[in-house]
């Protein structure tokens, strides 16, 4: 039985707020009170009626009837306190409040409604933000250049050495494949060398070759970065010839610092 | 409580959980900063010309989202053959994936002493650098960090869209 936004349960004798979760376990007299207006309701339920008590109950006074009248009005709260009517001279009433309750959840439709589409609106923009930034993270993964390949040369003292190019593209990349040959014979002809990896990438408009020779020489890291412009055609950035005046199979550092040295020297 | 007392706090909740995800990504998104420092040796083949070789070194400079490059040559005596200096902003790291995302936006450039060959590669990055700072006001560029040893403080890094791969110093 709902009375305004509390539910009676007749049966357990309980008054639940179903706003708050209170639930009130009615005493004997508001549980008899409510339970003869609730019989009756809609209609004048006399004061000898509900003085009169409950079955094997003793009878109530008049000021208990009150009293509890009073107290089941301070629990329904004042928005439907006037649920219990005092009809003068006669007894109370229980209104029947079933339109009363239709308007009531009007009322909260009209409150709730915006609310939700507020929510939804709030979630909607969440989901969007989300799938941008996944989009964004997608679009960072593609922006990451993998290597276009990895060639693993074996030199003659058995030693090996990591030659990796990278280009942003996967078709086109002939010139630098050709290159990458190119120094891999170099390396070949090594017996052994201070460098365990080679970089190899070719500018996007293919007119600057970028070599860079990484090696570790007594926990020390070595790096040597090479740029090659060729404004011949065909373009040959490496040759053997060139390579030679490289010195790529030198085994230490001073050696390198050696050829520098003496290429400056030329 | 009321049910409408119920809504506003959901809301107020729900307001402070979209304010603590913006304020978590603003705050680890923030550009971090870091000193590259790179040498090549530069070598130019020409038709029926010997070699012209130079030095390179490169420095790039970011801080506090600010960034700073630059490509100071030099021929084999160690005389300066031009510097380019360029000067942005670091837009996005993506520390994930080791990659920085820098738009240059205003370049100078210093050519060397009266009587020096200018470098190939300088002649090619003041055109390169050029066309896109005119056209479009900036010279994007992204850095990606292909490997990386802290403690031996190099770094191979890629630069974006000139395809150069480079191994640099890690200045700290």
């Amino acid at each position: 039985m709902q009375l305004g936004h509390c539910r009676f349960d007749i049966g357990k004798g309980d008054l639940i707020n179903q706003d708050t979760g209170v639930v009130w376990h009615l005493p004997r007299a508001e549980l008899h009170v409510l339970t003869l207006l609730v019989e009756y309701q809609g209609k004048v339920v006399a004061k000898p009626l509900l003085e009169s008590g409950h079955e094997d109950d003793l009878q109530l006074s008049s000021a208990s009837v009150s009293r509890a009248i009073f107290t089941l009005r301070s629990f329904l709260g004042p928005q439907y306190e006037t649920l219990i009517e005092t009809v003068k001279g006669q007894g109370y009433l229980l209104r029947p409040h079933r339109a009363r309750k239709q308007s009531d959840k009007q009322w909260l439709k009209a409150l709730i409604k915006p609310l939700q589409i507020l929510l939804v609106v709030i979630a909607l923009v969440s989901v969007l933000l989300a799938v941008l930034w996944w989009a964004n993270l997608a679009t960072d993964s593609d922006g990451q250049v993998l290597p276009l390949s990895v060639e693993t040369v074996t030199l003659t003292s058995g030693q090996q050495v990591d030659v990796i190019l990278y280009s942003p593209s996967k078709t086109n990349n002939e010139l630098l494949i050709e290159q990458s040959q190119q120094l891999i014979q170099g390396l070949q002809l090594c017996p052994v060398t201070i460098w365990t990896r080679v970089f190899l990438s070719l500018s996007h408009d293919k007119q600057v070759l970028n070599i860079t020779l990484r090696g570790d020489h007594y926990g020390q890291s070595l790096i040597r970065n090479l740029k090659i412009s060729d404004l011949r055609q065909p373009k040959q950035f490496v040759t053997a010839q060139w390579l030679e005046t490289l010195n790529i199979c030198s085994t230490s550092s001073s050696q390198i610092a050696l050829s520098s040295r003496s290429r400056g020297g030329e | 409580m009321t049910r409408k007392g119920l809504w506003a706090i959901n809301i107020v909740v729900l307001v402070c959980l979209l304010g603590c995800v913006g304020a978590i990504y603003s705050l680890t998104t923030k550009p971090a900063n870091f000193m590259l420092s790179c040498s090549s040796e530069l070598f130019n083949h020409q038709a029926g010309k010997a070699d012209s070789d130079h030095y390179l070194l490169v420095d790039l400079v970011s801080k506090d989202g600010l960034a700073q490059i630059n490509y100071r040559y030099y021929d084999l005596e160690g005389n300066s053959a031009g510097t380019l200096s360029m000067t942005g902003k670091v837009n996005k790291v993506d520390t994930e994936r080791q990659m920085f995302d820098i738009s240059v936006t205003t370049k100078q450039e210093y050519v060397g002493a009266k009587g020096q060959a200018t470098p190939e590669h300088y002649e090619y990055l003041s055109y390169i650098s050029g066309i896109h700072l005119n056209k479009n006001g900036m010279h994007s560029l992204s850095v990606q960090v292909l490997e990386r040893d802290e403690t031996k403080d190099y770094a191979i890094v890629l630069f974006q869209p000139s395809n150069t791969v480079c191994g640099c110093r890690l200045v700290h």
